[in-house]
């Protein structure tokens, strides 16, 4: 069931209305309601995997339990190490063991070797990467004394597989989330409007922004080879804006979803494309991942209070894994090597942290300086997109290599049946609220707050206009839910 | 909780309103390329719009009417009929779901004896989609075009339909006139179009399965039903494609197999003809006016009219 879908109009608002109207005397019913929703949201993509779903969310909270219950030190390690290896391990077997063998494979035929290798047709359960993180952060945290282990099974549960998040985040903490599940919860209207807010924005992000770039983005990767330079270039804008719209998209939905039921999730983006430099790029882009490595994984490799070279190793660990997280191929690492490269000289000279404040705060538009700097920041993350979306090393080399030729200076290839001028107004509609509304949580939260109501809704609903207008008749699904 | 009911339920209502001021508002004033669901094109390509003209003044009952896709169109040429009135109501991509509404309304003005039903299966496998806009674009609407929209239920249908439906009402195309010669297709009276001789350059095409949908069979079986009701006699023709497209479908036998399950007569001219590639056909699904007229004789022959 994609957010996206009819299937999912309808299910929203039944779920909506038995929570607020027939659960709600009672929250261990709310909660129970949420957690039946959330598995028969995710067995809709299949079934079996629920059990799947079901035995990750059984270990980590006995982990849990265990951990606080055992007297040793030895124990608790013991039950830690356990739910990791188990974790990582159907991560590893559903995700990455294709990958592995291959790559061995691939690796010793370059010594002459030949080896008889078996690699398994394994289907990746949806949304895995997402909610083993969050298994992952509970048991850590348990471990490490943060929190104390939840013992209401059906509350855990639902921190595990609350269906706004389960299968693409934003990946959530317990410290943050749990709290909220275990917490009475009353209707606030503004807060219900605000969902509803964002949700429309992700919608207008996904289905104008998203699947437009998209059509072209596709042609023009699947046919580089054949088209001029300045063409690879459109295609490399047209992905970065589509995985933007798709995945901040699906994020927007994510969170006004669930402030429908009262619950606020992480932030997950904020406006990444206005970023100046590298750094401030990975404050802003997927924050709900890039806080989890910098506190699951950074931090415990000693961070930034250890010695340049050990901060310089540790760029380089958690933007390759991170490379990694997205996927079972050499280009994502590729991606996440780039990233490091281009977030390296920033750390070595102490700049890592030198745009932290908004951009442009309180004016209307940036300074000359800023606006260069947005624009190098955007051409280096499109840069790096080419190999996210190559379907291979050779295909993004061989992509570069079209741009970095004489053809740049041509023309972009005229699409006959379908005009790439109706996207490119899109985006500049895009980054125009967006750059409009870049202090607040998203674009939409407070634009058009000092205009009377039905020029507000005249806004809204001419977004929902736009939808009707370039919606693309077949479901398209989200990016992230590969990963 | 009845603020934000009653709120929502009022801003639902409004995008509506909103929605049916700005379809007409938005149709004239942005570019085409800004419209991507909106395909109102009034005399576009096939000429829909001549052919329903023609059929409103249609006088005294016809021997034969062709029925079907461009194929259809493009295919049975009422010159190689010459002892026999013919009209043709084939439309771009014309599925059953299209066929259907155009038997309703225009099957009485007609009267035919004999139905030829050009049946390519590609219409069996389409949503309908793009045929339902040539029809709301060029025919006037009543109940059956909403039935046809909720039945698709395809935001480009609505939105053409509901454009339609202004330009209806306010009587926007009244001045319409479309040529008889549009780029190299003449319309010829009886609801053929000609394409004037051109050869095809073959192409290689990927294998294939064909796949009907439910809801095209059901309404392939609401016409025959409703042409057996009318003691109408119907034949069933798959029109000849270039061997290259049609060889590169795998189940060509599932095809044979569903139509011949109807117990009317049921030809594959596929089968039955030996046309050439390049020289018959102008692209790999029409024929050029040598081909036509091969393909008619054969027909003629074949099914001893």
């Amino acid at each position: 069931m994609l957010f996206n879908s009819i299937d999912f109009a309808i299910f929203l608002p039944i779920v909506f209305i038995l929570y607020w109207f027939v659960t709600n005397k009672k929250l261990t019913l709310q909660n129970g309601l949420l957690l039946l929703s959330s598995y028969f949201f995710y067995g809709c993509w299949d079934w079996r995997f629920l059990f799947l779903l079901l035995f990750s969310t059984l270990l980590d909270y006995f982990t849990g339990l265990k951990m606080e219950q055992v007297k040793t030190q030895k124990s608790k390690q013991f039950w830690f190490w356990l739910s990791i290896t188990v974790n990582l391990g159907f991560l590893g077997v559903f995700k990455y063991y294709n990958f592995f063998i291959e790559s061995f494979a691939a690796g010793v035929s370059h010594f002459g070797l030949q080896v008889n290798t078996t690699t398994l047709n394994i289907i990746l359960p949806v949304g895995i990467s997402f909610y083993t993180f969050h298994g992952l952060s509970y048991v850590i945290d348990v471990y490490k004394g943060r929190i104390k282990a939840e013992r209401n099974f059906v509350d855990y549960a639902v921190f595990v597989s609350f269906f706004p998040l389960l299968v693409a985040g934003p990946i959530e903490r317990a410290t943050h989330l749990l709290p909220q599940i275990k917490r009475e919860r009353t209707f606030n209207y503004t807060q219900a409007v605000d969902g509803l807010r964002q949700i429309l924005w992700g919608l207008f992000k996904k289905i104008v922004i998203a699947d437009s770039c998209a059509e072209f983005a596709n042609q023009i990767f699947n046919n580089s080879a054949e088209l001029s330079g300045s063409t690879l270039i459109l295609g490399a804008v047209f992905f970065a804006f589509q995985i933007y719209g798709d995945f901040s998209g699906y994020s927007d939905i994510a969170l006004g979803t669930a402030r429908l039921f009262g619950i606020e999730l992480l932030r997950n983006f904020a406006f990444p494309y206005f970023s100046r430099d590298i750094a401030e790029f990975w404050r802003r882009w997927h924050i709900s991942l890039s806080s989890w490595f910098r506190d699951y994984l950074y931090i415990p490799l000693g961070g930034s209070k250890a010695g340049m070279l050990i901060k310089v190793r540790n760029t380089f660990i958690i933007f390759l894994v991170s490379g990694f997280w997205h996927g079972a191929n050499w280009t994502f690492i590729v991606w996440g090597l780039l990233h490091a490269i281009y977030f390296i000289p920033l750390l070595l000279t102490n700049q890592n942290r030198s745009n932290i404040t908004i951009v442009a705060q309180g004016k209307l538009l940036p300074g000359v300086k800023e606006f260069f700097q947005i624009m190098i920041t955007f051409c280096l993350t499109a840069f790096a997109w080419i190999f996210f979306r190559a379907e291979s090393l050779s295909h993004g080399l061989q992509y570069i290599g079209g741009i970095f030729s004489k053809s740049v200076f041509s023309a972009p290839f005229d699409f006959e049946k379908i005009s790439y001028k109706a996207t490119l107004i899109l985006i500049l509609f895009l980054i125009l609220i967006e750059w409009l509304g870049r202090e607040q949580n998203y674009a939409l939260e407070r634009f058009g707050f000092k205009w009377k109501r039905p020029f507000r809704w005249l806004f809204y609903a001419f977004l929902l206009f736009m939808i009707a207008m370039f919606v693309k008749t077949d479901e398209t699904p989200f990016i992230y839910f590969q990963f | 909780m009845n603020s934000f009911i009653k709120k929502i339920v009022g801003f639902l209502f409004f995008s509506l309103v909103f929605y049916f001021v700005m379809i007409p508002l938005w149709k004239n004033i942005t570019p085409v390329y800004m419209q991507p669901n909106l395909k109102y094109q009034i005399g576009s390509f096939g000429h829909m719009f001549s052919r329903i003209q023609e059929v409103k003044k249609q006088k005294g009952d016809v021997d034969i009417l062709f029925l079907g896709s461009s194929h259809s169109y493009r295919g049975f040429d009422p010159r190689n009929f010459k002892e026999k009135k013919t009209f043709n109501l084939g439309s771009n991509s014309q599925t059953p779901i299209q066929t259907k509404i155009l038997l309703e309304r225009y099957l009485e003005k007609v009267n035919p004896r004999l139905i030829i039903y050009e049946v390519y299966p590609g219409t069996f496998s389409s949503d309908g989609v793009e045929s339902s806009m040539d029809l709301i674009s060029n025919d006037k609407n009543d109940v059956r075009s909403l039935k046809m929209a909720f039945q698709l239920n395809n935001i480009k249908t609505y939105n053409t339909l509901v454009y339609a439906k202004y330009a209806d009402f306010f009587n926007w195309n009244k001045d319409f006139k479309e040529p008889i010669k549009k780029s190299k297709d003449t319309y010829i009276s009886g609801g053929f179009v000609e394409m004037k001789h051109l050869t095809n350059t073959i192409h290689k095409f990927s294998n294939k399965e064909w796949h009907f949908k439910d809801n095209q069979v059901k309404a392939f079986n609401e016409c025959i039903a409703f042409l057996k009701k009318k003691k109408i006699k119907v034949i069933l023709v798959y029109a000849p494609i270039t061997k290259g497209l049609y060889q590169s479908y795998s189940n060509n036998d599932f095809v044979d197999h569903f139509f011949s399950q109807y117990q009317l007569e049921y030809y594959n001219f596929n089968r039955l003809t030996k046309l050439n590639d390049t020289l018959d056909f102008y692209d790999s699904h029409h024929l050029n006016t040598i081909g036509v007229k091969k393909f008619n004789k054969i027909l003629l022959n074949t099914l001893k009219l």
